[in-house]
């Protein structure tokens, strides 16, 4: 370490205890209290961040909730009404279900997807390496710039319709334009769920899968006994990634029909009712609801997946 | 076992469907690049002409001239690099920190910046924009930059990756005379290259995608980022002859992001899988 030099400094320079052999070992010990406390101050510039725009946002979302906010007006006290307000909504109620329907209908089939392609692209031939490159590509793009892709695919003369003999009006439709939205979620969200099957299953002692062949297990059987017990763990954090992707979804639902049509979503109720309504309290509401329902989920999830790991 | 021709013949036939499944998915990508060459007219031709008539270049010129195109990708650029930048600083400094030094809270506060990936942006963003409206940065770069500045994510593994670097090499260039900072810069940064790599790759995509943020904080035309100005320009433009220009747009709005994830495929794919690690 440099000694410090500065003027305002009291403190004797430290100096390599070599050099000064008396009181060295004083020496030391303050020295190295002062290295600690500059190290410790590297870490403020990002708890000054989190602290300012994470946790303090994050605690103040608990106390709007109970207050009437406009942004321009001071807040006022309302108790417990936001939330009664929510029980009877039905445009809410209607969110939440849209909501649930994105994101079983986009995460239970990519999650699906996913496991049974990383299974047969763990061990593709030679030559057939890239493939995996393929379903990897849609995760590398953004959401907005591929939806405005997607709406040209879901049009009614687009990609989707001509190639499958369809005649569906995708994006303008109340019976179909959930499924569009699912349609498009599958096919941008499956690749990410395969980078992390793929990335459990390298993990997997390759032993395990040997001593079954040996024994003569066939390949439904290695999987269901061998290799799916084994990737519990992967599933279980993919499955709670999944339904908090799923219900933060945002920007598919206003490229492709801006919520209507049946389709929107939680996220675009919290941010008209903040932005275009002007009411911060309730949407403030509806985020600690989102936030317990989150927490709910990663603690069922997380014990049903242990319970039979059991 | 021994491998039968039967089973060999079907596994082959497992192969192929995989490797034509995936085409099919990289079908799309395809589309919207032919589109945005194809003449206006041809776009929504019934049957579909998966190739071009004639390749209209300048179909990726409307963007720019119909609307704040440039304005957009520059914004997005600028945004995106700054903070990657303000992330692999503010990161590597607090990793560097957790991993190397020992004070008072120093676990209690790493537990904490690991509890803020519990709670994602979509939960927190009302109070959030309360407060930089407050701060009067609602339409200024600050308010896209600043908030985002350092991730939990980024921590995590910078921490991890310094905790790798051996003790005796530190205490090696603390006995030469070195300083905190120019051991971090001399002896652990070199070290860590790969690390700050794969989180300035993360950052950068994530930053790219951002949409409901920038939504809310920089609406308007200077400072609009790709996915907001995208998103207005599609809103605008719903009409046929828009077609292949709103391809265009797009096909440029995903090219960057498709060219890092070729370029650093193996980065890519470790910074998706840590970042799933974590949770």
């Amino acid at each position: 370490m440099t000694a410090p030099t500065r003027p305002d400094q009291a403190s004797p320079p430290a100096v390599n205890p070599r050099h000064r052999p008396s009181g060295a070992g004083i020496r030391r010990r303050r020295r190295v209290h002062r290295r600690d406390l500059l190290g410790a101050l590297l870490s403020v510039p990002a708890l000054a961040l989190f602290a300012v725009f994470a946790i303090y946002p994050g605690l103040r979302v608990f106390y709007l909730s109970l207050f009437d906010y406009s942004l321009t007006a001071p807040p006022e006290f309302v108790g417990l009404d936001n939330f009664r307000f929510l029980a009877t909504d039905p445009r809410f109620r209607e969110t939440v279900l849209n909501s649930i329907f994105y994101t079983v209908g986009t995460y239970l089939p990519a999650l699906v997807l996913a496991l049974l392609l990383a299974i047969v692209l763990r061990r593709m031939t030679a030559g057939l390496g890239w493939v995996r490159l393929l379903y990897f590509l849609p995760v590398a793009t953004s959401w907005v710039a591929i939806a405005v892709v997607w709406r040209l695919v879901l049009h009614p003369d687009g990609l989707l319709n001509q190639t499958l003999g369809l005649d569906v009006t995708w994006l303008s439709s109340s019976s179909s334009a959930r499924w569009a939205l699912v349609i498009m979620g599958v096919w941008k969200e499956t690749g990410f769920f395969l980078i992390l099957f793929l990335a459990g299953l390298a993990r997997l002692p390759a032993e395990v899968h040997e001593a079954a062949l040996v024994d003569g297990a066939n390949a439904w059987q290695r999987f269901w006994r061998v290799t799916f017990p084994l990737l519990k763990p992967i599933t279980a954090i993919c499955t709670i990634i999944a339904v908090i992707r799923g219900f933060q979804s945002f920007s598919p639902q206003v490229v492709l029909t801006d919520g209507a049509f049946g389709t929107e979503v939680v996220n675009q109720f919290v941010y008209k009712t903040a932005f275009e309504s002007a009411r911060m309290g309730r949407a403030s509401a509806v985020a600690v609801l989102m936030f317990a329902l989150l927490i709910a989920v990663t603690m069922v999830q997380l014990r049903v997946f242990r319970r039979e790991d059991s | 076992m021994k491998t039968t021709p039967v089973r060999r013949t079907a596994r082959v036939g497992v192969q192929l469907l995989v490797a034509a499944g995936g085409v099919v998915f990289a079908a799309v990508l395809a589309y919207a690049f032919l589109s945005a060459l194809k003449p206006g007219g041809e776009v929504l031709s019934v049957p579909l002409h998966w190739w071009p008539s004639s390749f209209e270049w300048h179909n990726f010129a409307r963007p720019f001239t119909e609307a704040a195109f440039s304005r957009y990708y520059l914004n997005s650029v600028f945004v995106g690099v700054s903070v990657t930048l303000l992330n692999i600083v503010t990161c590597t400094l607090a990793g560097y920190s957790f991993s190397k030094f020992s004070y008072p809270g120093r676990n209690t506060a790493f537990v904490v910046v690991l509890a803020t990936l519990m709670v994602p942006l979509e939960v927190i963003y009302v109070p959030l924009y309360a407060l930089v409206f407050d701060l009067g940065w609602v339409n200024s770069f600050a308010g896209l930059i600043i908030p985002a500045g350092t991730s939990a994510f980024g921590i995590f593994l910078m921490r991890q990756s310094i905790d790798s670097v051996p003790d005796e090499l530190l205490e090696a260039a603390r006995l030469d005379g070195a300083g905190v900072v120019r051991t971090l810069l001399t002896i652990i940064g070199p070290l860590v290259r790969g690390p700050i790599a794969a989180l300035a790759l993360f950052i950068f995509l994530m930053n790219w995608d951002s949409h409901l943020w920038p939504l809310l904080v920089a609406s308007d035309d200077e400072h609009r980022t790709l996915p907001v100005g995208l998103a207005a320009m599609q809103a605008n433009n719903l009409g046929a002859s828009s077609v292949p220009m709103m391809m265009a747009a797009a096909v440029l709005a995903l090219l960057p992001t498709i060219v890092l994830f070729l370029s650093l495929q193996k980065r890519f794919v470790e910074g998706v899988a840590m970042s799933a690690g974590l949770r």
